[in-house]
């Protein structure tokens, strides 16, 4: 599995630096190419370069929020069958189904599970498919 | 010290003499102007000492934080024992790598135990365990419950967030005075603290609780109590019969409204005989949103004798519990009574029957006069709740 990872580039967005760092170096850990964005802007130049397979983003950022970043991802023909997940802190109803709203494929909730986080990622890879 | 002496006093000698020879009112802007400049001087200076004091430990914190970053990614987070599936408990950990001077200081042991918090929010499943694991064997929980016996309730606060993120047991005679700590951070830290970690009975505190719990310690409670995971949710009917706080009674009636415990209705009930109005009214709200409408009957019989806020409340309920059974009394208040409140209810609560009262409805707004039309059309508005 590890091998076949290593085809997949996933646009990681995330302010939190620490969070930042141990999600790359997990998914780095199985093979995954990491595209790193620690904020809003950051996020939107890259979503703007289409190459990427899978985004995981945070909601609560500096320049531009996560709901911001989706709707730039799916409103573009590129990432509109681009598998998306939140990893976020805000775990209410309405962050939840707004987020599904715009389209997003997954949602966790921080604290996460290392593990729980990498068979999301290739359940929807494998979807993808 | 007889040179400053010598050098001072005929300065402040020369001064006074010339401030003992003006008018008062001059002496007494002298003394202000003075006052003020020397707080100002004491003011920027505090400012000053904390900024430094800031920007140092800023300095420190961004010079130990890649270090512990390094040790607890390589070690916890990616950790190979961890990934191949072994218990948390058998996996040894690399406590040599925190064994240098620089990690002993009573600074850094803080650092570490706020990096291993972030970690833990960040992440959980085996993973918040072996931080917490860490976090014991490296002695940090001494270091939290040392801060826990301090004068300062800050520090008591910080222990106490500490402890709680961490997952360790405090013995009840530590936290439970503090559940009732006249400092309300401390009070709603400690009440926190005590509900997450206390596995057994997360609510005992409402036992010992004698001050009443203002409505911000009850919002606060309230968002503890809904949003923390596993925790055991007791029959709030406990409270209701037996605490003598009638805040704590009617804060218990709000949980079980939340829960919908059906099975409280019959202490709930009983509070309808109470003497205190507040009381009756909290319980007459919790039979109607709990659609209690084996109380319906009883909440007709004791409207007459009720003072306003019940009496309000027993419309509302009425509305909510939506039978049918009682549209005859609602449309009564609201032809007879002269108060706006009741007539609004009244009306509000006829429309909340829907179906039932469909034929009543019409016949009222053939019939009613001109402003009782207008309360019924304002409450037809969907917009409009109780």
């Amino acid at each position: 599995m590890t091998g076949a990872n290593k085809e997949y580039k996933i646009l990681l967005i995330e302010d939190d630096e620490i969070m930042l760092k141990v999600t790359e170096r997990i998914l780095l850990k199985e093979g995954f190419k990491v595209i790193v964005a620690q904020n809003g802007k950051e996020a939107l130049q890259k979503v703007e370069e289409k190459d990427y397979d899978m985004v995981i983003t945070d909601l609560m950022m500096p320049y531009a929020n996560g709901f911001e970043i989706i709707s730039k991802i799916k409103g573009d023909s590129y990432g509109a069958n681009i598998p998306i997940i939140i990893v976020s802190s805000l775990g209410n109803e309405d962050s939840i189904m707004e987020g599904f709203r715009l389209g997003v494929d997954d949602f966790l909730k921080k604290p996460i599970m290392a593990g729980e986080l990498l068979i999301r990622v290739k359940r929807l890879l494998a979807r993808k498919l | 010290m007889l040179l400053l002496e010598a050098f001072f006093a005929p300065f402040f000698r020369r001064y006074f003499y010339y401030f003992d020879s003006y008018p008062l009112v001059i002496q007494i802007a002298i003394f202000l102007t003075v006052v003020a400049i020397v707080s100002t001087v004491i003011a920027y200076a505090s400012i000053l000492y904390r900024r430094y004091r800031g920007s140092r430990h800023d300095k420190k914190i961004a010079r130990i934080n890649p270090l512990l970053d390094e040790i607890l990614t390589e070690s916890i987070i990616l950790n190979d024992d961890l990934a191949e599936g072994k218990p948390v408990e058998e996996i040894p950990l690399p406590l040599e790598k925190f064994d240098r001077p620089r990690f002993k200081t009573p600074f850094a042991r803080q650092a570490i135990i706020e990096r291993l918090i972030h970690y833990r929010k960040n992440f959980s499943g085996d993973i918040g365990l072996l931080l917490r694991k860490l976090y014991i064997e490296l002695g940090l929980e001494k270091e939290s419950f040392g801060k826990l016996k301090s004068f300062k309730w800050d520090r008591k606060v910080k222990s106490l967030i500490e402890l709680t993120a961490m997952d360790m047991s405090i013995a009840d005679v530590n936290i439970l005075p503090l559940t009732n700590s006249k400092n309300r951070e401390l009070r709603a830290e400690a009440r926190h603290a005590y509900i997450k970690l206390s596995k057994n009975e997360p609510f005992k505190f409402f036992d010992v609780v004698s001050e009443p719990l203002l409505m911000w310690d009850q919002l606060e409670l309230f968002k503890i109590i809904t949003t923390t995971k596993d925790i055991s949710i007791p029959n709030f009917a406990r409270w209701v019969t037996y605490s003598s706080n009638k805040s704590v009674v009617a804060f218990c009636l709000k949980l079980i409204v939340h829960y919908n415990q059906q099975e409280a209705v019959p202490s709930i009930i009983k509070l309808l005989d109470n003497k205190d109005h507040y009381l009756r009214s909290n319980a007459i709200n919790a039979l109607g949103k709990l659609k209690a409408d084996e109380a319906e009957d009883k909440l007709v019989q004791i409207y007459s004798s009720q003072p306003l806020d019940c009496q309000l409340e027993i419309l509302k309920a009425i509305g909510r519990m939506g039978t049918g059974k009682n549209l005859t009394f609602l449309r009564q208040e609201f032809l007879r009574s002269s108060d706006f409140d009741i007539r609004k209810n009244a009306a509000k609560s006829i429309i909340s029957h829907k179906q039932h009262s469909e034929e009543m409805l019409g016949e009222l707004l053939d019939t009613a006069t001109a402003e009782n039309k207008l309360i019924l059309k304002h409450c037809m508005n969907p917009l409009i709740k109780y």
